[in-house]
């Protein structure tokens, strides 16, 4: 038989070993999902699981990206102009400009290249 | 940081945040996950002497929101367009594929089978979908994988099978972790079929 010994070191990497299953309130993970679009109406239980943990994943990588930044600042403290240079330059976060450049006023390369020309 | 989910607070939805909040005050128990859940994952990342700045935990609170519904919207439109009215884990593994992420596909298989087994043990014959979907990582193809055909053949997603002549399309990992390693674990560590 199974036994949870085999997967207790994913379950407390992952997861989380103290705050349950599931690291992210999937009630709100499922109000998210439907304010997605007018035609997102039914949602089956296992897609707020699937995205507790995609989230983690997800602000995971989104997190050690933007690190990275602050760490070739010389910093200690990761800021947002951080996780808006980490996602200008991640292809996969693209769909994120639009939204760190408009809550934040992260500065683009191209921009300040062209201001040079005059 | 040690807010808790902002309640319910008429106005005062970025309480929490403090006056840099460049968001509005919609209610935000609706739009995004709790901050200090998004701060403790965020914290588990980082090196013990890294520190994460407020704004840069509201940013990353957004970009959450955001990447839920885009995978969604993707994975909706899947879902009409094969005239489905549900949208499934199987969905939004898809949606994640095709919109870049196919890294998270493995490590959320087992946290699927993982949690499908738990379900299992607690619900048992409560939910027979889910039953036969948590054979999903073990090596015996079923229904379910079947009729998620086109997917499952493109991407390394399924069942051992899959997984095993999918091993060098896989080599791309962004971050130390290896998903693959663990998925090899799986049906190994699971010897029943």
């Amino acid at each position: 038989m199974r036994q949870a010994g085999t997967y207790s070191g994913i379950l407390s990497g992952g997861i989380s070993g103290k705050t349950g299953p599931h690291l992210l309130p999937l009630a709100r993970i499922k109000k998210i999902m439907k304010k997605s679009g007018e035609d997102v109406k039914m949602i089956s239980g296992e897609s707020p699981i699937v995205f507790s943990k995609a989230c983690e994943l997800f602000i995971k990588e989104l997190t050690q990206r933007s690190w990275m930044v602050t760490m070739q600042g010389k910093r200690r403290t990761l800021n947002k102009e951080d996780v808006a240079s980490a996602v200008m330059a991640t292809d996969l976060f693209d769909f994120l400009v639009n939204l760190v450049s408009e809550s934040g006023e992260a500065t683009t390369p191209l921009e300040m290249d062209t201001s040079n020309y005059s | 940081m040690a807010e808790a989910p902002a309640p319910a607070s008429p106005g005062g939805g970025s309480h929490e945040s403090g006056e840099q909040s460049p968001r509005s005050n919609v209610r935000e128990q609706d739009r995004y996950l709790p901050i200090a859940n998004i701060s403790r994952i965020m914290k588990k990342a980082l090196p013990a002497n890294g520190k994460v700045a407020k704004d840069a935990k509201e940013t990353v609170q957004e970009c959450v929101s955001e990447f839920i519904s885009f995978i969604t919207s993707e994975a909706s439109d899947k879902c009409q367009k094969e005239k489905r009215k549900t949208i499934n884990g199987d969905d939004l593994l898809w949606a994640m594929a095709t919109l870049g992420f196919e890294d998270y596909i493995d490590p959320l298989k087992i946290y699927l089978s993982r949690y499908r087994e738990m379900e299992g043990d607690t619900k048992g014959s409560a939910k027979g979908g889910d039953a036969s979907a948590k054979k999903d990582v073990q090596p015996s193809p079923n229904a379910q994988l079947a009729h998620q055909g086109s997917f499952s053949q493109g991407f390394s997603y399924g069942n051992s099978q899959v997984i095993s002549h999918s091993l060098t399309p896989l080599t791309k990992l962004s971050d130390g972790s290896d998903p693959r390693h663990r998925v090899e674990i799986t049906p190994t560590a699971i010897p029943i079929i």
